[in-house]
């Protein structure tokens, strides 16, 4: 099988060249660890899709394939399009209670 | 960068993955199959090498990066930030063949030279078939086993492909010119303006007299009337039961020449908006009838929703002998007025949970029957259940679509279209298996009517016990519905994200997106009890309600026709009924 044959090393490896892992690092390696952040995602993916803000990158996104034409557009023209719109338009209130369960997580870990 | 094969339309490779394929075999990703792990909460399929590996950046090893991308080629994984820093960009410029990438948490295959997704006809089956293999099993760790089948589909027959016509205003040729001045009867002049005028009420109201348990007609009738493709076709004189008559006078001789359905549609809608007010008696209407549901013909109540189907059926019997035309395609309603109208395709795919071969099936509808729930307080989405959890339960409980303890018409719908499982009495026969298995079945919708009606099956009827009962529970339905929710492009995206599908239409569902809006325009509510009730219907004209009860036709607030009990609700597609509305050219 190629694939198995030029692997990169394993993440450990990081750590004996003496790397500090980040505060970022850590917490997400907990939260996929633990299986809470798919559990966050799904929770971000609902909150998103009801409070319209889908609907509304979706239809940036259609407005643009329209004006530039289907074939002429990729998925990183749409990704760098919808990007700073996007962060920019999750409401506070997503964002606090995701804030407020991802607090709740560390808490409960332990940390 | 689409080409067509079949009819259907499939993306077409970019070079990079067409080197790619030429270089490792007629299925290049077949190892990456072994790959997918389905992750449970939402059911997504990812990519990961073993089952708990965090995936990182080989470069800057960062593991929260938004986007990382696993090299097909060599297993590395790197980060793909195209404005920032793309590793996995630097990765296929470094190493020539080691374009083709896949996302890693969404298991969607992507061209890091091109920087767009591209597709691979079995590696998606195979992210399908994981997909909902994890969704139905019971005990099963993981979905990566390898799946040597791919996921296939019955083409769809005879489904045209409709194109799109420029708009051009309506002009009547010389011969219209001169039967418009002969035969037509001006709608407002001096005998009757005064009696139009004096009243509140819209063009075209007009009270049915009751010829005895007959409201079940009525209803129905009164929703017709107002239907506005159908208004539009006979008040445009587009069935002239004159020249109809006399046709078939000529052919079929005075006995048959009565039987026409649509010839008693045209006679009622001069009548009823011929600006007479009084009420009308649809007796001639009633006998034609019975004279085509003759299991039907009694005084005793019917079922409005049978009269509104025998009523259609009737209308496009006649019609289809008159015509003697080719079998047009199911479902296209070029065949006559009620399926132009009314006639959607339902698409019903049933998937073997054994092998995962999936076949589907098209039928034409021309109404959708929706079964109340079986019991309050059931939860319309998985999701919705585990944030009971959440501190927002109050926030979930004011959303319009969270279920608590409230039947919905979408509530209806998304239970519609819901994968079903069929019980294991219910085996269907797989083509590849070649012996019955248990399935998984769902339906959407293929193609939308210009009129949807939704029948609530209020009237259970149960063999076993030998009675009937009615279900009175309330069920509340939006005046604006968007049923792009339950197209099928909807349905099967939602589900397994970007995929090709081997049976996959058109793409004009995404350009479409202006008519899947519905206005509410009529509500037929029953009251009372199984064996002796009444039928009223509600019209929604410009925004104001009328309750039409027989004879009797009065303005209403809207907060009555919302509390009332929906058995039959009719939809018509928001551009045709904002025009209409418009040019209500009354009081």
């Amino acid at each position: 099988m190629k694939h198995s044959v030029n692997r990169p090393p394993t993440p450990d490896a990081a750590e004996d060249q003496g790397k500090e892992p980040t505060l970022q690092e850590i917490i997400n390696i907990k939260l996929i660890e633990s299986g809470e952040k798919e559990r966050l995602m799904e929770l971000l993916r609902e909150r998103l899709i009801d409070c319209g803000w889908k609907d509304e990158m979706k239809a940036l996104c259609r407005a643009h394939v329209k004006k530039k034409g289907r074939n002429n557009v990729t998925v990183d023209d749409l990704v760098h399009l919808i990007t700073p719109k996007g962060r920019a338009s999750v409401p506070d209130s997503v964002k606090a209670e995701l804030l407020q369960r991802i607090r709740t997580f560390l808490m409960s870990a332990a940390l | 960068m689409s080409s067509k094969i079949n009819g259907h339309v499939s993306p077409q490779p970019c070079p990079h993955l067409l080197v790619f394929r030429s270089r490792n075999g007629p299925k290049p990703f077949r190892a990456l199959q072994d790959c997918i792990r389905v992750k449970p909460p939402g059911g997504r399929a990812a990519i990961r090498r073993e089952p708990t590996e965090v995936p990182r950046c080989g470069t800057c090893e960062e593991s929260s990066r938004s986007r990382l991308y696993a090299c097909v080629a060599c297993a590395a994984v790197f980060c793909h930030a195209p404005l920032l820093h793309s590793h996995a960009s630097d990765h296929s410029l470094s190493i020539p063949g080691h374009e083709i990438a896949v996302d890693v948490d969404r298991a969607e295959l992507f061209c890091c030279a091109c920087g767009d997704q591209v597709y691979d006809r079995d590696f998606d089956a195979a992210v399908v078939l994981a997909q909902t293999v994890n969704a139905t099993a019971t005990t099963s760790t993981s979905g990566s086993t390898a799946m040597q089948c791919s996921v296939a589909g019955s083409q769809p027959e005879n489904l045209r492909k409709r194109r799109r016509v420029d708009y051009r205003p309506w002009e009547p040729d010389s011969g219209e010119h001169i039967s418009r001045g002969n035969q037509s009867i001006p709608l407002l002049d001096a005998t009757n303006a005064s009696l139009v005028s004096s009243t509140q009420q819209p063009w075209g109201f007009r009270g049915l007299n009751n010829l005895g348990n007959t409201c079940f007609m009525n209803s129905i009738l009164q929703a017709l009337l107002h239907t506005p493709p159908l208004r539009n076709y006979f008040l445009g004189d587009r069935h002239n039961r004159y020249y109809c008559q006399q046709k078939n006078g000529a052919i079929n001789g005075t006995k048959n020449s009565r039987l026409c359905l649509a010839c008693d549609m045209d006679a009622l809608f001069s009548a009823v908006f011929s600006g007479d007010r009084t009420p009308y008696s649809p007796a001639k209407f009633l006998y034609s009838w019975w004279q085509h549901a003759a299991n039907l013909a009694s005084y005793e109540q019917q079922d409005a929703h049978e009269f509104f189907i025998s009523m259609l059926e009737g209308i496009h019997e006649k019609v289809e002998k008159d015509k003697r035309k080719s079998q047009s395609p199911a479902g296209s309603g070029d065949c006559c007025i009620a399926h132009r109208v009314f006639s959607g395709i339902l698409r019903s795919d049933v998937m073997c949970m054994v092998c995962g071969f999936t076949s589907t099936t098209y039928d034409p509808c021309v109404d959708i029957s929706l079964d109340l729930e079986p019991n309050q307080g059931g939860s319309g989405k998985s999701s919705s259940a585990k944030s009971l959890n959440s501190f927002n339960f109050e926030a979930d409980c004011m959303r319009p679509n969270q279920n608590c303890g409230i039947s919905t018409l979408k509530g209806c719908l998304e239970r519609f279209t819901r994968a079903e499982k069929l019980g294991s009495d219910q085996k269907l026969f797989c083509q590849k298996c070649q012996v019955r298995q248990e399935s998984l079945k769902q339906m959407s919708i293929r193609k939308l009517p210009l009129v949807s009606c939704f029948h609530v099956k209020r009237f259970e009827h149960s063999s076993i016990r030998k009675m009937s009962r009615k279900v009175d529970r309330y069920l509340q339905f939006p005046f604006s519905l968007d049923m792009a929710p339950y197209l099928s492009s909807s349905i099967l995206r939602s589900r397994f994200g970007n995929r090709i599908f081997p049976f996959d239409g058109d793409e004009q569902d995404a350009s479409n997106d202006l008519s899947t809006e519905f206005e509410l325009f009529a509500v037929v509510t029953h009251s009372g009890r199984l064996d002796a009730g009444h039928y009223v219907t509600y019209l929604r004209l410009s925004n104001q309600w009328y309750k039409c009860d027989d004879a009797w036709i009065t303005q209403v607030n809207e907060s009555i026709v919302r509390a009332a009990q929906g058995y039959m609700m009719f939809y018509v597609q928001k551009v045709l009924y904002y025009k209409e509305s418009e040019n209500q050219g009354t009081s």
